[in-house]
């Protein structure tokens, strides 16, 4: 097949990557993101072609594969490219392009649990706050740790922290690390009861939109408690 | 008065100007920074194989024979210009710092450098040209340090050597000056290859100087030879994070010529050419191209990442192309192409002789309101950006021909 028959000049898109630093047709093709990229190969993942393709107008087919859900959008691809192509962002915004609905399941379905429910686990209000006390309580059977209570939607506090939905689910125990860290620097904080969700999947989604929503909401939590500083640990 | 004209830097470019300038018989002054003439190009070797490669490195060596016999021709080394009148002519004062060996007493014998304890306070130069042969490194001599060495002027035999000879003031008159102070190689410390970490490690210029003075690849952790080098390409060249857009148009032609000529000269060695894309300047590129391209193994990415692994080599990461995946192969030397930038304190200079500077940082011949050529100040080589020696010596051509213009010859 000839070049002419598979590279579409006519699409050529620059104005939607009109955010990056430099368009990447400034891209020299010198490949220190591929040789410096840590998933490189799997798939065929090569990011020096991802971005020659999308300067090459073969934007569709880079949507449709599987490339840029491989990358972990750790960016040391744009840390190390001489040109300064925000390769990650690029990532991120042919992510963007794709049917929602064929966003891979894991993170597409999380992140609509989250939207509607305010965690990515569908976890029930009642269901998280038991979960919360049931840990704090063990944690006041610890020396030195006696009447320890977790303060969930505290108005005036120093500090809200937000609660990754692993913490809720398989590691309880990392709860516990920070807890007592508060407990020990005689913290006033709080955690919120509802739309309490730590991660941002839209993120990785690419969808502003949703990203929008969520951090919406941490900032609404707040203005509702007059709290000033948020601990947001991914 | 004789017409008389400055050149300030003896690069290939300067002593190509002088020569071409003396040869109308006009007095030329040499002014070099340095204590060896010659620029970075006298310290390049000869790349020949069977066969002429024509890299013009035996060019410098003729143009400085030519240069320092010549009568009409002054050379004054380890002087700069400090400053710069034009009424009709210049009036430039100028500061020579000491030469603490005497040159009309020196023979050559090489004793000062076989006492010196101190690593690179003696240092050798690079041309039979270069006489004295040896010079006092002002950064790394233990007697100007804290006076606590005489070991050379002691052990001279000719009692050539004085290390308390002064700074000296100088000045003189020109008609018209060159500004031929070529470029700064780009310091690699900053990229992440480990150079100035690992010793293994080095620029393509001090692979240059190796195989000049030694004639072979030795690795620096060792000193036997190497037997597996890589080539990295474009380090500090077409990079927009340091805003080195430019390509420096010879490190393809020079790699690739010095892999020639190790090929040739210790035929085990195993060698790899990381490049972008291979710049093919100049009508001479095709004499060496399709042999080397059989001798080394040309791998179109940059590496990644480097690390050092037993036995003092270093582990380097790098796209394959063609499975599309990475590998990490091992090497006994790393050397690094780095680009060339515009010459360290190029821009006091230009100040000083109203000479514009491009964006780039290079001298500009034609940048906006009236060119420096007109009130006598002129450009010639890699000043106004990256050039091979052929090209330097071009540049040169055409500078003192607008120099004999200007002077009304």
């Amino acid at each position: 097949m000839a070049a002419r028959d598979i590279i579409h000049m006519n699409e050529l898109d620059h104005t939607r990557f009109k955010s990056w630093g430099f368009s990447q047709d400034f891209c020299v093709t010198c490949g220190l993101c591929s040789s410096s990229c840590p998933a490189t190969g799997i798939d065929g993942f090569d990011p020096r072609k991802l971005i020659r393709m999308l300067s090459l107008g073969l934007e569709n087919e880079v949507v449709a594969s599987r490339w840029p859900w491989i990358c972990t959008l750790c960016a040391k691809c744009e840390n190390v490219c001489p040109m300064e192509i925000d390769i990650a962002d690029a990532v991120r915004r042919v992510r963007s392009l794709r049917d929602r609905d064929k966003v891979p399941g894991i993170i597409h379905k999380g992140l609509e649990a989250a939207l509607e429910t305010g965690n990515n686990l569908r976890l029930p209000k009642d269901d998280y706050v038991f979960i919360l006390e049931d840990v704090a309580e063990e944690i006041a059977e610890e020396p030195g740790y006696e009447g320890f209570t977790v303060p969930i939607d505290k108005k005036g506090a120093n500090i809200l922290t937000t609660i990754h939905n692993k913490l809720v689910n398989t590691h309880t125990e990392d709860l516990k690390h920070w807890w007592r860290i508060f407990h020990a620097a005689k913290e006033d904080w709080t955690v919120p009861s509802e739309n309490w969700e730590g991660t941002n999947w839209a993120y990785f989604t690419g969808d502003d939109e949703a990203m929008k929503i969520m951090t919406g909401r941490i900032v609404d939590h707040m203005h509702k408690l007059e709290v000033k500083t948020l601990m947001w640990p991914e | 008065m004789a017409n008389k004209v400055l050149v300030i830097g003896s690069g290939v470019a300067g002593l190509s100007a002088a020569c071409e300038l003396a040869a109308l018989d006009i007095d030329v002054e040499i002014v070099e920074q340095s204590d060896f003439p010659g620029g970075h190009a006298i310290q390049y070797t000869c790349k020949a194989t069977d066969t002429c490669v024509k890299c013009g490195a035996c060019m410098v060596e003729e143009k400085l024979d030519r240069v320092v016999n010549h009568p009409k021709i002054k050379v004054m080394t380890g002087t700069r210009v400090q400053d710069v009148s034009k009424s009709d002519d210049f009036s430039l004062k100028l500061v020579k710092k000491p030469l603490f060996i005497d040159p009309e007493k020196c023979t050559n014998c090489g004793v000062c450098f076989e006492k010196c304890p101190e690593k690179g306070a003696v240092v050798k130069g690079f041309s039979r040209n270069h006489s004295p042969f040896y010079a006092i490194s002002e950064d790394k001599c233990l007697y100007l340090k804290d006076r606590s060495c005489t070991i050379c002027q002691e052990a001279c035999p000719e009692k050539a050597i004085d290390l308390n000879v002064p700074e000296e003031a100088k000045s003189t008159r020109a008609d018209a000056v060159i500004l031929a102070t070529g470029f700064t190689p780009f310091n690699p410390v900053s990229k992440p290859y480990g150079y100035g970490e690992f010793r293994n490690v080095v620029t393509n210029l001090e692979l240059e100087r190796m195989l000049r003075t030694d004639g072979r690849v030795l690795k620096p952790s060792t000193g036997t030879e190497a037997e597996n080098i890589a080539f990295i390409q474009c380090v500090g060249s077409r990079d927009a994070k340091l805003n080195h857009l430019w390509c420096s148009k010879v490190c393809c032609g020079s790699a690739l010529r010095m892999a020639g000529l190790v090929k040739a000269r210790q035929p085990g060695t195993q060698l790899t050419f990381f490049y972008m894309d291979v710049q093919t300047f100049g009508r001479d590129f095709d004499v060496f191209y399709a042999k080397v391209r059989k001798d080394v193994r040309l791998i179109r990415a940059i590496p990644g990442d480097i690390y050092p692994v037993a036995g003092d080599r270093l582990q380097v990461t790098f796209l394959d192309n063609v499975s599309s995946e990475t590998m990490q192969e091992e090497f006994d030397l790393v050397v690094l192409s780095v680009g060339m930038t515009p010459c360290r304190g190029l821009q006091e200079t230009a100040e000083t002789l109203q000479v514009q500077l491009a964006e780039t940082g290079f001298a500009e011949k034609d940048g906006q309101g009236t060119p420096a050529s007109e009130k006598g100040v002129f450009l010639a080589g890699a000043v106004t950006g990256p050039m091979s020696i052929p090209e330097s010596i071009a540049s040169a051509g055409n500078t003192a021909f607008e120099v004999v213009k200007y002077l009304g010859v």
